[in-house]
């Protein structure tokens, strides 16, 4: 079982983990009412941006893959982001 | 002869080794597929960020009334989830079939958990009235969770029969174990952008 955790895909898994709670607590109310914020809204979408590409990387293994499939995959994270932070910023 | 045997011999060692550079992990078909689903999630993403430009008091006031917490939950759950089923496939990689078949089992019972989560978080909506037609922001909401939630059990199911390919295949087929964990691992993937959306940004 100690080859399981100390894995790179468990370590992966672990600061997966970290980010999702530290955006969640970026995101969270705090009781006060929801407003429109960039500066949260570019840090959530940042931290989704980074989780997404360690997925895409480690799990799904496209770091070891063909280059086509590489530049499409991270060519999808990376113009996803783009275009959200792009739209969010002219609305 | 020697063409021919060491054609085999390269064969068996990208099938066996997906993490040779330029090697595939699973099909080719299932990369196809997994990048059409993506793009048409990512159209209905950008959609969704331009309706909620078109009126952010709505969407904002709604997103107050979700669960922040059973959000972060659920993303981990997946990303545990996941996290099973990588371990797994390179446990079938290695031949270790018990800890194979534990692993994606684990990976189920995570997978599981997660619909049973979202049924959790839309009754108490439902019952209190806020259903997809009382504004935009609940429509993308139950639309794309909800076409995410299909993702999962469809994704549950294919678990199911990598499972039972390890469990009952004499030689587990490895590019198979890989396809049913890349689509898993799309799934977790396409939670981690909505989580964001839906859930977190402002």
């Amino acid at each position: 079982m100690g080859s399981y955790l100390n894995n790179r895909l468990t370590h992966v898994w672990a600061f997966l983990t970290a980010i999702t709670v530290a955006s969640w607590w970026i995101g969270q109310s705090r009781g006060a009412t929801f407003q429109l914020d960039a500066m949260v809204t570019l840090t959530v979408l940042l931290m989704a941006s980074v989780k997404a590409q360690l997925v895409i990387q480690y799990f799904m293994e496209v770091r070891s893959a063909p280059r086509w499939l590489k530049q499409t995959a991270y060519g999808w994270n990376i113009g996803l982001l783009l275009l959200l932070t792009g739209v969010y910023w002219l609305g | 002869m020697s063409n021919t045997l060491e054609s085999v011999v390269h064969k068996v060692d990208v099938r066996e080794q997906p993490q040779v550079v330029g090697a595939f992990p699973g099909q080719p078909s299932m990369w196809f597929f997994i990048i059409g689903d993506l793009l048409i999630f990512g159209a209905y993403f950008i959609a969704y960020m331009a309706y909620r430009s078109q009126e952010p008091d709505v969407f904002l006031q709604s997103q107050q009334a979700m669960n922040q917490g059973v959000g972060a939950i659920n993303t981990i759950v997946l990303l545990t989830s996941s996290l099973f089923v990588a371990l797994g496939t390179e446990a079938v990689r290695a031949q270790k079939i018990r800890d194979s078949l534990r692993l994606f089992g684990l990976a189920m019972v995570f997978g599981a958990l997660f619909p049973v989560l979202k049924i959790f978080e839309w009754l108490p909506k439902i019952e209190a009235g806020h259903t997809p037609g009382e504004n935009l922001y609940l429509m993308f909401y139950y639309v794309m969770t909800g076409l995410h939630l299909f993702h999962v059990l469809l994704g549950l199911v294919i678990l199911g029969f990598v499972m039972r390919n390890i469990k009952t295949a004499a030689n587990p087929d490895v590019r198979f174990v890989e396809t049913g964990a890349i689509y898993w691992h799309m799934v977790d993937l396409l939670w981690l952008v909505l989580f964001a959306l839906f859930y977190l940004m402002r």
